[in-house]
């Protein structure tokens, strides 16, 4: 039995809703309530959110979202979870314009103005969520996962030759 | 395409049937409600310019004039989900209801998933169970981009998914099939199709069926589907479980269905089978599809 097999890394731990909205509290002022209706669970680095309703005794594979990763310092939220949360973000957030978003959605750095503390921030245009981003000193970094960027006329020219 | 001929007899206009798998089935897409209100990404379509045409016979599918609609932006925000027409239509037949436990027992890639966790609203439970690991992945990916909340994964043999410690509302089985309705969409899998394959499948599908069957609750809907023509995977497989749950009619407004077969090859069927569904591309211009409604009986299994 190799090490990743353990059984250890594979149970899902339920984790206490206020450790988590204290969390996004923090850092994006996203009010409590926003997660009244979830519960929670961790496994290794990874935690998980889902409605709260019946969970049979199973053996699971994921449960619900994967919305954050608290392996390094500090912890990143998803991106998919921002889609879902970020919109109550009240700090650390970022606007973009309509070309800077198309950059920001391929997976781009960006120069950008913001009093955003460093670290990573809700990105949005207009009133929709793009995704986290990591912001310091006037850099804005997309951390939008590839599978999920658009395609740049650059990078398609890359594919071609 | 020879193999095709084995169905002459059974489906209507077969020469139509035959021209018709040649050409490209068209791209199409869901909206995902759960994300985006349905005027508010017609309004976004209408805005970039983007071609497309409604579904006859359902408000959230569209039909995309596009090559790669998988790089729309609003694919990769999770407004939207890539879906051939026909697979929306199992998840409409289960009509599952939020809060309700539903088991969706050979998941990935998670279309019908998430089309199910949708129509509940993310209330209630989805069980999503896929027996593949490497399939897992895709699973899960779609969940997220779709902004799905309420779906769990499994990953077990659905033969033997373990009958306690719940069961389900609504099961839907999408079985593994010999993929014949989709030739249009990558020609070659009729090249794969033979007797002995599908009864290979029909074993594999029965067994499905059978344990889904017992996993849903007396009264509970269990969906049967698959993409392909061969009755060995379709009628065949359903009149296997017809002492354990009996057939309801389908009726989709909007799309021509053709009833299921109670004959085949100089043998008679069940004659409640004529209650399954059976969608070919020439009809609707899709795929094929073979859909069934079952309701588990009171009685003890």
């Amino acid at each position: 039995m190799s090490p990743n097999s353990s059984g250890k890394r594979n149970i899902f731990e339920p984790l206490e809703r206020s450790f988590v909205a204290d969390l996004w509290g923090e850092r994006f002022g996203i009010p409590e309530s926003v997660f009244s209706g979830y519960i929670f669970f961790q496994k290794a680095n990874s935690v998980w959110a889902t409605n709260d309703a019946i969970l049979p005794r199973l053996s699971y594979e994921a449960i619900g979202m994967r919305i954050m990763n608290l392996k390094d310092r500090p912890w990143k939220p998803t991106t998919s979870a921002l889609q879902v949360f970020g919109q109550y973000a009240t700090k650390n957030l970022i606007r973009l314009d309509a070309d800077d978003a198309r950059s920001f959605m391929e997976g781009r750095t960006l120069a950008v103005e913001s009093d955003a503390d460093s670290g990573y921030v809700v990105v949005f245009h207009r009133e929709e969520v793009l995704g986290c981003g990591l912001y310091a000193r006037g850099l804005l970094a997309s951390q939008i996962p590839k599978e999920r960027r658009i395609a740049s006329i650059e990078q398609d020219a890359e594919h071609c030759s | 395409m020879e193999w095709l001929e084995r169905y002459r007899d059974m489906i209507p206009d077969f020469d139509g049937f035959q021209a018709v798998q040649s050409q490209p089935l068209p791209s199409s897409c869901r909206i995902n409600t759960l994300k985006i209100e349905r005027s508010a990404l017609l309004d976004r379509f209408s805005d970039s310019g983007i071609d497309y045409q409604r579904f006859s016979w359902y408000p959230l599918g569209l039909k995309l004039n596009l090559k790669s609609p998988g790089k729309l932006v609003e694919n990769l925000l999770g407004y939207i989900h890539i879906q051939e027409e026909l697979s929306m239509v199992p998840p409409l037949v289960a009509d599952p209801q939020p809060g309700e436990l539903v088991l969706d027992m050979c998941a990935s890639p998670g279309s019908k998933t998430c089309q199910i966790a949708q129509m509940m609203n993310n209330r209630g439970r989805v069980i999503a169970n896929e027996p593949s690991l490497a399939r897992i992945a895709p699973l899960r990916s779609n969940c997220e981009r779709l902004g799905v909340m309420n779906v769990a994964i499994t990953r077990y043999d659905g033969r033997r998914f373990p009958l306690r410690p719940v069961q389900f509302d609504r099961v839907l089985v999408d079985a593994p099939c010999s993929s014949e309705g989709r030739e249009r969409r990558g020609p070659g899998v009729l090249c794969l199709s033979s007797s002995k394959r599908s009864m290979d499948l029909h074993r594999l599908q029965v067994d499905l069926l059978k344990n889904a069957i017992r996993l849903a609750k007396p009264g509970g809907t269990v969906v049967y589907s698959t993409c392909t023509y061969a009755p060995e995977e379709n009628e065949l497989v359903v009149e296997k479980v017809l002492d354990l749950a009996r057939l309801e009619r389908i009726s989709i407004p909007g799309l021509v269905a053709c009833p299921g077969i109670t004959e085949w090859s100089g043998k008679n069927l069940n004659q409640e089978l004529y209650k399954t569904a059976r969608y070919y591309p020439h009809l609707n211009d899709t795929g094929g599809f073979f859909v069934a409604k079952l309701v588990r009986k009171e009685e003890h299994l």
